[in-house]
């Protein structure tokens, strides 16, 4: 077995503008999952007793699901829960949206976690001291708390959405055509042929978008700290 | 929605058969890894000359790419090439029938779980007071006694809440095992849902003895922590 080098440049090529599904993907799961977590953090946060018992409880569940398990109880029994509760037929729904929903729901937890360590991070006279000069406790949070918060959270949330962008190679496991599953394409229709050239491609797009990500949000953190 | 309780049972008892698997291939990787990962983070800490740059293009690499497709890529590749080699020291031993999938399943976890521990150790290691190096040399130990007896313990308690960590994400990680034609929880689950046409049932059953499994380690992790915490103090 040697390597080709043009087969690895043409897979490359191949696979590179299915790009698009896999930053859809991490994209839209960064978008709910700040929502969920956002929630979450309030909940845990806030004075509701039931809102923090059921919020901790999220929190712990998702961190002991293996994605790939929950996408497919997400895929698998979500139109069925649909189905019975709505009598609505969600089974030829595209599988992208179940990827985007099992991934939000795993990574809100996270989220939620990342979201109060960063609130916690700044101090509480900040608050108190808006407040006395007349802010509303809405203005506190949004004007004084929050962009102080979010610089914290910054090197943090760039590790979230590399962990979001690689849980995201699992969706191809339910027909999710984005990088992961072009790369398969690929080698079926090569009838199983260059298969260390397609993966190797693979591997290559994810690394660099992992450092690449990893290292702005690292470079957008300490620029924001400064200024 | 019917869901089946007897169907359940059934894959409940098939599932917990496959337990012991799932937890070998996080619990050996983690044990084989811890090795090489203590060697590569000193090296790492003291800019050894090959092994230190190695060890951070190493775990920037497997961190970098997704789980999925490290499986997918060296599963697929590593037969042939291995097989392509005995051929070529003309010895006829059969790859494809004498390694089984679970033996491919332990080097991968093995590989990601290394690059895992390196992070881990590099941290405890480097959050241990550089002092505490120098005065162990100070009193005349040499540097494989200083970091035996004076940095690791000191190391070992601050990492037990990233080890106890990791081992979780070993666990769940695991889950990608049936890819590799392992019999793990997985597997069980798969084979179970695409025999009875039940597959939500199936996955739940699986997702909460994964649940389980994580939230003992946990629970496990805490006692130690305490211990550990106590000793220090």
């Amino acid at each position: 077995m040697s390597f080709h080098i043009n087969m690895f440049l043409k897979s490359l090529l191949g696979i590179l503008p299915y790009l698009k599904t896999t930053l859809l993907v991490a994209a839209a799961s960064l978008l709910f999952s700040t929502i969920i977590g956002g929630i979450a953090a309030a909940g845990i946060l806030g004075k509701n007793s039931i809102g923090r018992v059921v919020s901790k409880a999220y929190i712990a569940l998702m961190r002991c699901v293996p994605p790939i398990v929950l996408l497919f109880v997400v895929y698998y029994g979500s139109p069925t829960l649909v189905l019975w509760l709505t009598g609505k037929d969600i089974n030829n729904w595209d599988a992208i949206y179940f990827a985007i929903f099992s991934l939000s729901l795993l990574h809100g937890a996270s989220m939620a976690e990342l979201m109060r360590a960063a609130y916690q991070t700044v101090e509480k006279g900040q608050r108190e001291a808006a407040v006395s000069i007349g802010l509303s406790p809405f203005q506190a949070f949004y004007r004084i708390v929050l962009p102080q918060a979010a610089v914290a959270a910054l090197p943090i949330l760039g590790n979230a959405v590399v962990s979001m962008l690689k849980d995201g190679a699992l969706a191809y496991s339910i027909g999710v055509v984005d990088i992961t599953g072009r790369a398969s394409y690929i080698i079926s229709l090569n009838l199983g042929g260059y298969v260390l050239e397609t993966y190797l491609a693979l591997a290559l797009i994810y690394w660099i978008l992992s450092v690449v990500t990893a290292k702005s949000f690292q470079v957008l953190g300490k620029k924001l700290r400064r200024g | 929605m019917k869901l089946s309780i007897p169907f359940i049972i059934e894959t409940f008892k098939n599932a917990m058969g496959a337990v012991p698997v799932t937890l070998s291939l996080a619990v050996v990787p983690f044990l084989i890894g811890r090795v090489l990962a203590f060697l590569l983070a000193l090296a790492q800490i003291n800019k050894v000359r090959f092994f230190g740059r190695f060890a951070s293009v190493y775990v920037s690499i497997i961190r970098g790419t997704p789980a999925v497709v490290l499986v997918l890529l060296l599963y697929n590749t590593l037969p042939g090439q291995l097989s392509a080699f005995f051929k070529a020291i003309g010895s006829d031993f059969n790859v494809y029938r004498q390694i089984p999938g679970i033996a491919y399943a332990y080097f991968i976890f093995t590989l990601t779980a290394t690059a895992f521990l390196i992070e881990i150790f590099r941290s405890a290691i480097g959050s241990v007071d550089k002092g505490q190096l120098e005065a162990a040399y100070t009193i005349g130990l040499n540097p494989f006694q200083a970091y035996t007896r004076i940095i690791l313990p000191q190391a070992i308690t601050l990492a037990m809440p990233n080890l106890c960590n990791l081992l979780v994400v070993l666990v769940k990680n695991t889950s990608l095992a049936f890819m590799m034609t392992v019999k793990d929880l997985t597997q069980t689950a798969k084979l179970g849902a695409a025999l009875n046409y039940r597959y939500a049932e199936s996955y739940i059953v699986i997702l909460i003895i994964y649940v389980i499994i994580c939230l003992s380690i946990e629970g496990i992790s805490k006692v130690i922590e305490n211990k550990l915490a106590y000793k220090v103090r």
